[in-house]
């Protein structure tokens, strides 16, 4: 059981006992009333079992008063109106308690003085009054008669039975005694059947008689009725005797008696209940204050109870409420009636309960969205499409990895920036940014088109497609750009274009040349012998000049022949180092002749690189051909050729540079310089870099062209030392400069 | 103008603050008992003798009434007294035996149409009437020659008690008013137990 229980459990107990204490109280006043003996003994347990009646009450409601009063010094949620409510409360009970007990009280006191006002009392004494002169009357009579006897004694001297018979008979008296001043009866005659032996004279009789004076009483009879007692002393008698006396009993008429009895019985009892009045208020007041106080103690405790069981509802939707607010929807309410307030707490119940159900049902669709968003975020991050997704506003809202990647810059970085403010001047980013946000700010909200920016590594051809985002409104809830780098795949279209044409001109054009080539030998071999000088000189270098445009033409077409052939690998391990030492020596006395320095720079820590040596070697040749033919007729040229052991992902590379100090690449030209026959010099096919760009993709590697900030050209090239992409390989994405990050 | 025109604060009456006279009216119920003079009874002597062969009582009473007890007899009030006897057997480990208890009622009562005071015996009937009131007291503290036991009834050889008390109440209030006079019930007395040991 828990303290509150207990306390409850205590409280019920005490005024339990505290009511059959009072009970008992009553109970014992009611039942010893009809005892007086037992009253009496009863009496201090009644008041002791009142006055802890009281005491209990008191004890009570002081708790009760003193927890109110801390509740309220405290704060405590819903004391204030407990208060307020028991304040009202045992106002409105006090009010009329009080008015009732001042009215009863009032009530009392005039209506006992009103039995015994002051006419009745006066009816009384005046009844009394009379009653009492009427048997005086009877009273002297008799007396008289007394000293009658008494005189007749005297005569005759001396008291004869016979005598005192008659004079008893002739006055009318039930006893007659002739007795000494000390009580010694000296004879009696007495019409008494049940006294044989007369009653002594009393005491105050003989005392009077001693004073020699008459004696006259009325006495009450125990059986009812009256006598009249009368004594008279007797005349002189014998000196040396003691002196007698006559004492003569009457009795009173029994109509007269019985009147006398009645007003007796009015006057006593009237008399008797007077003289109670005073106690008889003062308890009267006295009770009434008794149940005055239990009932205005038992009223405010009431209050305090009746507050309390109306309060404890309030208090529990308050901490009910605050408990919500504060994210517990378990709180529950104890249903305590099942009246308004006891809908209202179902009701409370009812939300609470709806309330965590909703939060559940949140709480799930959220978790669902959260998943949905983490496995778009993978997929996105996965993509090798970009998307950017913008706020109506055109801020950044989301990129994934490939956008940055595509556009160089860490997008994700940029979350919340501004379209306009993104990357650096002219900077792929920036031209990318300006493109969308120019499509944008014209209304334009759902499109697809082709870009093609000038980027510093060349150019660039991004696809792009916008498309609104939906919202609950009209306006849209911003935008999702779509776009891909499809430089590579053009290039590749157009590499395998050039390469059908290569191939179809091997094979129309270099058919034709060896009987062209053939038939001028023949015309010439046939003919020179026999024609003039002048026409032989003609023919001579006629033929002479076909043979050598045949010949022109066969080695443009073995170019075309080898762009377009299907490689064959021999991959194996080798030693790029020594590779590019062995290439390099077959051009150094060459340049060296032209006025060429050649620096060769060669990381020992490179080993071994798994690639055909033979497409490699070409690769080395048509870079140097490349530096040496820009260096063409210039002076103080220098040629550097440098190996790295580099990173590139995690993996470890070779890497290639080729530098000049030449006019290098035309900036315009930048973009196609791998292309097929592009090219800034006079002769020469225009494959040479073509050719290089596709071994390097064949091996899986990277290349990248620009010039140099001091003045010419460089190429540096990426090789895995493990070939992990060879031959037919699909071409890599080139590489971008910008780290990576995944998207959080 | 006389002294009423010109109420002074100190003589106006004064309506006590609810209060403080619940709280008087508390303690009232608690003290007002105890408020009133009670009678004062001892008894002052007491014996047994055998006569003809039955133990006869012979007692002394001190019997002081207060004035208001007086006043109330005066007033037509019925005092009563009770002489409660008992008698019994001396056990040594056990609780002792009774053997005999007797209850000696009086009333005395005013008697205003013959102004004289009735001294009434109730376990006989017999009545007395005395015309002062001490007179009437005297009597009703004397007991002489009450039979209390047949000498039959008590043995020779063991050892007895005898134990008297007095016991004073104004009886005659009517029930229906009796539990009111719950709170002023100051008349009742009692004297303490006077004993003796009696051995036949």
């Amino acid at each position: 059981m828990d303290a509150p229980s207990l306390k409850r459990a205590a409280s019920a107990a005490v005024m339990g006992v505290g009511g059959l204490l009072w009970l008992a109280a009553i109970l014992f006043m009611a039942q010893t009333a009809q005892n007086s003996e037992q009253f009496s003994r009863l009496h201090p347990w009644i008041l002791m079992i009142n006055a802890a009646g009281l005491v209990v009450l008191v004890g009570l409601l002081g708790a009760k008063l003193t927890q109110l009063v801390r509740d309220w010094r405290g704060h405590v949620i819903g004391s204030r109106l407990k208060a307020r409510m028991v304040w009202i409360f045992g106002v409105l009970a006090t009010l009329p308690i009080l008015l009732v007990y001042f009215f009863a009280v009032q009530f009392l006191n005039r209506g006992i003085d009103s039995w015994f006002n002051v006419e009745i009392r006066k009816s009384l004494d005046d009844a009394l009054v009379l009653s009492r002169s009427a048997l005086e009357t009877r009273m002297r009579e008799h007396l008289a008669d007394t000293e009658l006897v008494a005189e007749e004694l005297a005569t005759v001297g001396g008291a004869s039975p016979g005598l005192l018979e008659s004079l008893r008979r002739q006055v009318g008296a039930v006893e007659i005694i002739v007795a000494t001043e000390s009580g010694a009866v000296v004879a009696v005659s007495t019409g008494l059947s049940s006294e044989i032996v007369p009653d002594e004279v009393p005491s105050e009789v003989l005392m009077q008689l001693r004073q020699r004076r008459p004696f006259v009483s009325l006495e009450p009879q125990a059986g009812g009725g009256y006598l009249v007692r009368t004594a008279v002393p007797l005349g002189e008698t014998v000196p040396g005797r003691q002196r007698l006396a006559v004492q003569a009993m009457y009795p009173v008429a029994q109509r007269l008696g019985a009147l006398a009895d009645t007003v007796q019985a009015a006057y006593q009892q009237f008399g008797e209940k007077d003289y109670l009045r005073k106690p008889l208020k003062a308890s009267f007041i006295l009770t009434l204050t008794v149940v005055l106080l239990l009932s205005l103690l038992a009223a405010w405790y009431g209050a305090i109870f009746t507050a309390q069981r109306l309060v404890q509802p309030i208090q529990d939707l308050v901490k009910g409420t605050r408990a919500v607010a504060e994210g517990d929807l378990d709180t529950r309410l104890p249903l305590t009636s099942h009246d308004e307030m006891g809908f209202l707490v179902h009701s409370f119940n009812d939300m609470t309960k709806r309330l965590r159900r909703a939060r559940e049902d949140q709480r799930r669709a959220q978790q669902a969205a959260e998943t949905e968003r983490a496995n778009l975020a993978v997929i996105l991050a996965r993509l090798s499409t970009g998307v950017v997704s913008l706020e109506p506003d055109l801020r950044v809202r989301t990129a994934n990895r490939a956008a940055s990647m595509i556009l160089g810059s860490d997008l994700e970085a940029a979350v919340g920036s501004r379209l306009a403010d993104l990357g650096a001047e002219d900077g792929l980013l920036r031209q990318f940014a300006e493109s969308a946000r120019a499509r944008l700010a014209a209304g334009d909200v759902e499109w697809r088109e082709q870009f093609t920016f000038q980027a510093g590594m060349g150019r660039r051809v991004i696809m792009c497609a916008c498309t609104p985002l939906p919202s609950e409104g009209d306006a849209p809830g911003g935008f999702v750009l779509v776009f891909d780098d499809i430089t590579v795949m053009l290039q590749a279209q157009r590499e395998a274009a050039w390469g059908e044409v290569a191939r179809r001109l091997a094979h129309e054009i270099k058919n034709p040349l060896t009987p062209i080539r053939l038939s001028a030998e023949r015309m010439r071999h046939k003919l020179l012998p026999s024609m003039g000088e002048k026409d032989a000189q003609i023919l001579d270098r006629g033929t002479e000049t076909i043979v050598q445009q045949v010949e022109a033409m066969k080695e443009m077409v073995n170019a075309f022949s080898e762009y377009a052939r299907a490689p064959r690998f021999e991959m194996a391990s080798l030693n790029l180092n020594n590779l590019v030492t062995e290439v390099t020596d077959l051009y150094r006395a060459q340049v060296v002749g032209r006025g060429v320095h050649l620096n060769v720079s060669l990381d020992p820590g490179l080993t071994s690189v798994v690639a055909d040596q033979g497409r490699l070697r070409q690769l080395l040749h048509n870079l140097l051909i490349n530096a040496v033919e820009a260096l063409e007729g210039q002076p103080g040229g220098e040629i550097a050729v440098t190996t790295r052991l580099g990173q590139r992902d995690g993996d470890e590379i070779a890497e290639i540079e080729v530098e000049d100090n030449g006019p290098g690449f035309q900036r315009e030209l930048i973009g196609q310089i791998f292309d097929p026959y592009v090219t800034t010099k006079a002769k020469g096919t225009g494959l040479g870099l073509a050719i290089v760009r596709k071994i390097v993709e064949e091996h899986g590697g990277h290349i990248e062209a620009d010039n140099r900030a001091v003045g010419g050209a460089r190429v540096r090239i990426d090789l895995p030392l493990s070939a992990t992409t060879k031959g037919q390989a699909a071409p890599r994405e080139p590489r971008r400069p910008e780290p990576r990050r995944e998207r959080a | 103008m006389s002294n009423t025109d010109r109420p002074s604060r100190r003589t106006m009456p004064q309506f006590p603050r609810p209060g403080a006279l619940l709280l008087l009216c508390f303690l009232a119920t608690l003290i007002a008992p105890a408020a009133f003079a009670e009678a004062r009874l001892v008894i002052r002597s007491a014996s047994v003798a055998l006569d003809e062969g039955v133990y006869e009582l012979n007692a002394r009473l001190d019997l002081a009434l207060p004035e208001d007890a007086r006043k109330a007899i005066d007033a037509g009030v019925t005092l009563r007294l009770d002489y409660e006897i008992e008698i019994s057997r001396v056990r040594s480990y056990l609780p002792d035996d009774g053997i005999a208890s007797l209850v000696q009622s009086y009333e005395l009562q005013y008697h205003a149409l013959s102004q004289r005071y009735l001294l009434r015996n109730l376990n006989t009937g017999e009545q007395q009437d005395f015309g002062m009131l001490p007179a009437a007291l005297e009597r009703l503290a004397d007991v002489r020659g009450l039979p209390v036991i047949d000498a039959a009834l008590v043995r020779e050889g063991p050892t007895y008690e005898v134990r008297i008390r007095a016991v004073l109440d104004m009886g005659t209030v009517p029930d229906a008013l009796s539990w009111l006079l719950f709170w002023t019930d100051d008349w009742g007395a009692s004297s303490k137990w006077y004993s003796w040991t009696l051995r036949p």
